[in-house]
């Protein structure tokens, strides 16, 4: 009984601590397939690195890392929640540094007839990123917002986990469409892009990383953090339809 | 003392509106089930059964990807729905079918206890004294099932306050039109900074649930002679 409980502390333990080489990314949703081919391509150049990925809206993810969650490195799709675990002391502040950039689409159904935010109206059901932990929602209701239609979609509006769940939504049919990122919608089936939304009506959306205290004592995410701000990872991401780091 | 945010008020209303009509919709379903399990026997009866406890255990997830399967715009049950112009997915109308459908086995469960404790003589004198068999049911056996129906219905409503799996996916979260407190807890909860607002709601979903259990209790009781 005793070794067996002995046996449990000890994996207890191991699980806390990354293994040897492996690098704990906790990255934006919007991020999922940009991040599969980035990991892939640091994995070539560092045999035995291995990148274990968690996704979610990037406020979830910050809580769960105020929370104590296990992560070297942390993607947002918001400065807004860097900041938040800057000041926690949570992230590393030299290590703070930007990825990306991205803009906000409107995707629909083909046959659905819609060019503008004050268009909306004829749609029923709109899907968006719930604000509060969603970088893509709290964009687009600031959209919304400046664009004078919030009051007018009020109660149409679905709210959605993260920004994938949103095209989920729009690509099953359960509402009429749904703001998501331009890379995104570049991975989306049976919906197409209606208008992008204009870029004065939301703040400049970018991906901010940076480092957990944890993070930036493991030589592997450091070295993954490098390479993220490197040129090839640049090529990679405007590939899969994020917007360069020039300013346009 | 954390004000509400007033989208929280509404949460609230919603939670307690879907709640109820979910309770009120499937009293008469309820009993017909429960009676039927308790006084008739009829081949299939162990397959009526087993399909009415399914949602007792199933995850509550797999009960709401089973009704968006049949009641979702590209569901089993759409051309129907689409001739009768009916919406169900993604209104208020989901969540109550969605809160009701998980509560329906707790419903019929209370129900049948209440049924299965009347003493059967009581039914076969009615009978003898010329009873049809639906006045016998609204003179003998539901005024003797009333303490179940009580506990069926509140223990189908605090359930039904708490629903949170099925609902999200049958429903979505639509501020105002669907998203009930459980789904605004989980917003906040999920958000950095969001604790005192959930902590609020928390308080109040607690509060409510002791005022049903307490409303229960003294319900229950004034049926004692």
């Amino acid at each position: 009984m005793k070794n067996l409980l002995v046996a449990m502390a000890i994996a207890i333990c191991a699980v806390s601590t990354a293994g040897a080489g492996e690098i704990r990314l906790f990255a934006a949703a919007s991020l999922r397939e940009v991040v599969g081919e980035l990991a892939d391509g640091f994995a070539r150049k560092n045999p035995g690195c291995r990148v274990s990925r968690n996704f979610g809206a990037s406020g979830s993810l910050a809580r769960q890392i105020e929370s104590g969650a296990a992560a070297d490195i942390f993607i947002s799709a918001t400065p807004e929640w860097v900041s938040y675990l800057q000041g926690k002391r949570v992230l590393v502040p030299s290590s703070i540094s930007v990825l990306a950039h991205n803009s906000l689409v409107f995707v629909a159904p083909r046959e659905k007839r819609v060019a503008s935010l004050q268009e909306l109206d004829s749609l029923e059901r709109i899907a968006i990123g719930s604000p509060k932990s969603v970088p893509a929602g709290e964009y687009a209701l600031e959209a919304l917002r400046r664009g004078g239609v919030e009051k007018l979609l009020e109660k149409r509006l679905v709210m959605a986990r993260d920004v994938r769940e949103c095209l989920k939504y729009a690509e099953r049919g359960e509402v009429d469409g749904a703001f998501v990122y331009r890379s995104d919608a570049l991975l989306a089936r049976g919906v197409i892009v209606k208008f992008a939304v204009p870029r004065e009506l939301y703040p400049r959306i970018t991906y901010q990383m940076g480092l957990t205290s944890s993070g930036a004592l493991n030589r592997e995410a450091a070295a993954f953090h490098a390479y993220l701000q490197g040129s090839a990872a640049r090529v990679i991401m405007a590939r899969h339809g994020f917007d360069p780091l020039v300013a346009p | 003392m954390i004000i509400l945010d007033p989208a929280d008020y509404l949460a609230i209303g919603l939670s307690l509106k879907i709640a109820l009509t979910a309770v009120l919709l499937s009293l008469p379903f309820a009993f017909a089930v429960a009676y039927l399990s308790t006084f008739v026997s009829f081949r299939g009866k162990l397959l009526m059964e087993a399909v009415v406890n399914l949602p007792l255990t199933l995850p509550p997830v797999v009960v709401g990807y089973l009704l968006l399967l049949l009641l979702g715009s590209k569901g089993w049950l759409s051309p129907l729905l689409e001739h009768l112009g009916v919406r169900i997915v993604f209104t208020w109308r989901g969540a109550v079918i969605a809160c009701a459908v998980v509560g329906f086995p707790l419903m019929v469960r209370s129900m049948r206890i209440a049924m299965e404790a009347i003493d059967l003589r009581l039914i076969q004198a009615s009978r003898t004294l010329g009873a049809t068999w639906h006045d016998t049911i609204l003179s003998v056996i539901l005024p003797l099932s009333r303490r179940g129906i009580i506990a069926g219905s509140s223990l189908m409503f605090a359930r039904g306050l708490g629903e949170f799996g099925a609902t999200v996916i049958v429903a979505g979260n639509i501020p105002g039109v669907t998203r009930t407190i459980p789904m605004a807890i989980y917003d906040y909860a999920a958000s950095p900074g969001g604790e005192p607002l959930a902590a609020a709601l928390c308080a109040v979903s607690v509060a409510i649930s002791v005022a049903v259990l307490i409303l229960h209790e003294r319900l229950g009781r004034k049926g004692r002679g």
